[in-house]
């Protein structure tokens, strides 16, 4: 019987094997179908009804030797001026006077007007702007904003040469330039005034390059007629950002490379040794000659605008600045700038539990280096809480949404669970910011328990003043701070929104510093800070002091105040006065008395600014606009500062364009900022395909091939030689 | 025991064919999930759309649904029938052609804009040929017939084609239609005009409105 079922086994093995062979070679060709599928494109398609791919440009829009720029946001350039920027920085101690000079060249065949759009920092004392014709320089002069633009436009119909400067955010400017001959080059030169930023023992000078593109919330507004000043953005106004079409410049498509070359150069006098002095994101020469002055020009002679600049220096350790003392004498008036560095708290406070809430920007902007940047981050501060802390994660585009419904414990499960969610965060859609933000500060904590928000993102919005009005409404006991995450944030809303918030700003430029810097926030988070800080003057002394309330301090904050006083008081005995403030519970004063000082030009234009920044602040807070534009009127117009509602002109005497030719408005596309998709800004056409057929094409292939296997497993011993019969029975079983 | 440790080999093809057959299983079922809820969909939908063109307004076709009838797209050559949805986000586009938020309405002067996915609503794009007639049916009113007029390859990038300085009906699926792989970069495009002899022919735009509203994320 054995034998004779041996005898059957080979015969049914044979019959097998050939099946198998069969099976195995239909596979094979299905395979290599599927190979010849996935790498020869498909001759299909010659077949259906496709004409040749068409030109992706309107046609009637496409000249003979125009300059056409794809743009990002829609649509093409055809020959918009060109630009090169050029920006000059005198530094010297706590201070800098900035220099930037545009250079408009028209490469088409008739007259143009450009505008630009462009970013400047957003404490920018704006104070002076002049249009270079060949070798003549026309002085620009403030005026109010409508006034101005009634005097550049005129200039404009007339045929004048003309340049006009105005504020469209504290860190958003527009450049017109009226009649550029073709290929003519017209020069704008633009001037600032400004403080550098000193925290934690280091200078930080910031410099941006490019308007990122802002998410512009809210219904469009229909307007009733078109108006020869709207903007010539992509975006419309909306109800919620009436002025977005003047703050969203024509974005190039980053397959044209990068536009808007400039170059840089800083002559530096920090006053004090230095130990570090670095140029964090643009490699830069340094040289420094015998009076410790150190000049600096980038390594490359041009870099394109698309992602901001910033310089930083340390004094050696002994030399950290502890006071500093600017003054002015300006129209029989005495204006000062001082800075105050408290003494270091001995942090002896008991540390307190704390609520955290962490808000992470998930919006299309976010996409590519920034999220990894901010994933990155949120990840070291989930590492940083304490057992007795309670958490909660919530991201938002233009959905807002949390990970747990309250905030809860930070024990090891909830952690580990927060981790999983912050490392699956991805970036698309919109920046719909106020519902986050009143998630976030909607709640509030237990008394005894500090409750602190920190929020990652770009800050790409149109409709900052809405998100102060909320902050300011709703912070109740919560502390804001803005991580201000990318290669070119919104500074001006980052950093008002933590003044707002009672919190400070951080910025992270690229992976590689979000240890450092979040190690540096986190000092902040979990030490006492300074509050209800005053200054008393003596009795008799009348001093306007901006800003009007001091802000909280954070460890390793200075006091930075500008004052006005009636006279010449810090000569001789000097002025006496104390400050006086709460560090975690404990009193705290100091005594100082303010003599001499380091005489500055400029330093009036600083307080101007400063005193602009408080009453801008007041709207936020509620107050009625109508006010506040006379108070911004008076002191921007006397100190000569651009404004919200001031702007500087510049008009040539002669007409340069003549009668008969027309003028043809351009405005200047923008870079997308460094490490941006323009797919998941702009959008894209929609996704549409699925993975169905892949699915049942290798669903198939798969059972084929498990069933083979699967017959072959219970055939296979008749095949061995010597085999015995138990073994081939036991094998079925 | 013993035949365990002798032949260690027949456990392992028997894992693997397991294995095989459980992925299989998987991959068909997750394949023919898709395919079977485009399809099922439009029925539910048809209810949907009835309510709607009764007067209704966002009615939801099941009760958490984030997407709601806009339109019916009708194909006579081709026999196509379908419910165009409003929104064009994947979770939409898993059960009917989806209208882009932004663009015009059915109806309304301007360029529409309907995307479907190109294996299973959109795929009959590719059978389509100059001169076929759609025609287009809004919520509240009457058919609207379109002609069309083109069809092109374009990168899915290329945005200026939802502009709205004429009134179009334009229809993207993604390209080519047999790529076994969802994510590619083309898109396919049917441009459609408006003709007479359907019923009402949607109104031409202002002239000023040329520059057309930009879809910002």
């Amino acid at each position: 019987m054995a034998r004779q079922k041996t005898v059957n086994h080979l015969g049914r093995d044979m019959w097998f094997t050939s099946l198998a062979s069969l099976l195995a070679g239909v596979v094979t060709a299905l395979l290599l179908g599927l190979l010849v599928f996935i790498f020869i494109p498909p001759v299909a398609a010659a077949e259906s009804p496709v004409e040749a791919p068409s030109m992706p440009l309107d046609p009637d829009q496409v000249r003979r030797g125009s300059l056409l720029l794809r743009l990002a946001s829609g649509g093409v350039a055809v020959d918009a001026p060109l630009l090169h920027t050029d920006v000059q920085m005198q530094v010297g101690g706590m201070l800098a006077r900035v220099t930037v000079r545009q250079r408009f060249r028209n490469p088409g065949t008739e007259w143009v007007e450009g505008t630009y759009v462009f970013p400047l920092p957003e404490d920018a004392a704006v104070d002076r702007m002049r249009l270079r014709i060949g070798e003549r320089l026309i002085e620009g002069e403030i005026q109010e904003k409508e006034a101005a633009r009634k005097t550049y436009e005129a200039a404009k119909r007339s045929g004048r040469k003309a340049s006009l400067l105005s504020q469209e955010r504290p860190n958003i400017f527009t450049t017109a330039v009226a009649n550029i001959a073709p290929g003519e080059t017209v020069q704008v030169e633009i001037e600032y005034q400004q403080t550098v930023a000193y925290r934690q023992g280091e200078f930080r000078l910031r410099f941006p390059l490019v308007v990122a593109p802002r998410y512009i919330p809210g219904e469009v507004v229909e307007a009733a007629e078109v108006t020869a000043f709207q903007g010539t953005g992509w975006a419309r106004d909306t109800v919620a950002v009436p002025d977005a079409s003047r703050i969203t410049p024509p974005v190039v498509d980053p397959r044209e490379g990068p536009v808007n070359p400039v170059s840089i150069g800083i002559r530096l006098d920090a006053g004090m040794p230095l130990s570090r002095l670095e140029s964090v994101y643009h490699p830069m020469r340094i040289e420094s000659d015998a009076q410790a002055i150190h000049h600096l020009t980038l390594q490359a002679a041009d870099v394109p605008a698309d992602r901001d600049f910033e310089l930083l220096w340390v004094p050696e350790p002994g030399d950290a600045p502890r006071a500093a003392l600017f003054n002015e004498s300006w129209q029989g008036d005495e204006y000062a700038l001082l800075m105050l560095m408290p003494p270091a708290l001995t942090a002896t406070a008991p540390r307190v539990p704390r609520e955290v809430i962490y808000v992470i920007d998930t919006s299309g902007s976010m996409h590519g280096d920034s999220i990894i940047q901010a994933r990155a981050a949120l990840q070291l501060a989930l590492q940083r809480l304490d057992p007795a802390d309670r958490f909660n994660v919530i991201q938002f585009n233009h959905r807002t949404s949390a990970l747990f419904p309250r905030a809860v414990a930070a024990a090891p499960g909830n952690l580990r669970l927060a981790r999983q969610y912050v490392e699956g965060l991805t970036a698309d859609g919109g920046t719909e910011m106020l519902p986050a933000l009143q998630l976030a500060l909607g709640q509030q904590a237990e008394q005894g328990v500090l409750r602190q928000i920190v929020f990652l993102t770009d800050g790409s919005v149109g409709n900052e003043q809405a998100l102060f009005g909320l902050i300011h409404r709703q912070l109740g006991d919560s502390r804001l701070f803005t991580v201000g995450i990318g290669s070119a944030p919104n500074s001006f809303f980052m950093t008002r929104a933590a003044q707002f918030g009672r919190g400070t700003f951080t910025y992270i430029g690229k992976v590689a510093e979000v240890a450092e810097k979040m190690a540096a926030l986190f000092a902040r988070l979990e030490t006492p800070r300074l509050t209800d800080i005053e200054i008393r003057w003596p009795q008799d002394q009348a001093v306007e002091m901006w800003p009007a309330r001091i802000p909280d301090l954070y460890q390793g904050e200075p006091v930075l105040v500008a004052l006005k006083m009636a006279a010449a008081k810090m000569a001789g005995a000097g002025l006496p006065l104390e400050l006086t403030g709460d560090a975690a519970g404990t009193p705290w004063r100091q005594q100082v008395t303010l003599r001499g000082g380091a005489a500055r030009a400029g330093v009036h234009q600083l307080w101007a600014r400063r005193k602009i920044a408080d009453l801008m602040d007041r709207m936020a807070q509620g107050e009625a606009e109508a006010g506040i534009r006379q108070a911004v009127l008076d002191v921007a117009l006397l100190h000569r500062l651009v404004s919200r509602y001031t702007s500087l002109v510049a008009v040539d005497k002669t007409p340069s364009r003549p009668a008969d030719q027309g003028l043809s408005s351009k405005a200047l596309p923008t870079n997308l900022p460094k490490g941006w998709s323009a797919t998941k800004v702009f959008g894209s056409l929609p996704q549409t395909a699925t993975a169905s057929q892949w699915n049942l094409l290798l669903g198939t292939l798969l059972l084929i091939g498990g069933l083979l296997i699967s017959r072959w497993s219970t055939l296979r011993p008749g095949l061995v030689p010597g085999m015995d019969n138990a073994s081939a029975r036991g094998r079925r079983v | 025991m013993k035949w365990r440790r002798v032949e260690p080999g027949v456990h392992l093809r028997r894992l693997l064919a397991a294995l095989l057959i459980l992925g299989g299983s998987w991959q068909v079922a997750a394949g023919g999930y898709i395919q079977a809820k485009a399809w099922l969909a439009q029925y539910l939908l048809q209810s949907a759309w009835q309510t709607t063109q009764a007067g209704g307004e966002r009615i939801r076709p099941w009760p958490w649904a984030d997407t709601w009838p806009l339109a019916r797209l009708r194909v006579p050559r081709l026999a196509v029938d379908q419910v165009v949805l409003s929104g064009a986000s994947g979770r939409t586009l898993a059960f009917g052609p989806g209208h882009l938020p932004g663009t015009a309405l059915p109806g309304q002067a301007g360029n529409s804009v309907i995307s479907g996915h190109r294996d299973t609503h959109f795929r009959f794009l590719r059978d389509l040929r100059p001169g076929d007639r759609l025609e287009l049916t809004p919520a509240n009113g009457e058919g609207l017939m379109y002609a069309v007029v083109s069809a092109e390859v374009h990168d899915q990038s290329d945005l200026w084609l939802l502009e709205q300085g004429q009134t179009l009906l334009t229809l993207i699926t993604c390209y080519p239609f047999d790529a076994l792989t969802p994510g590619g970069p083309e898109r396919f495009v049917i441009r459609a005009i408006p003709v007479l002899g359907g019923g009402a022919i949607p109104p031409a735009p202002a002239a000023t409105s040329t520059g057309g509203r930009r879809v910002y994320l």
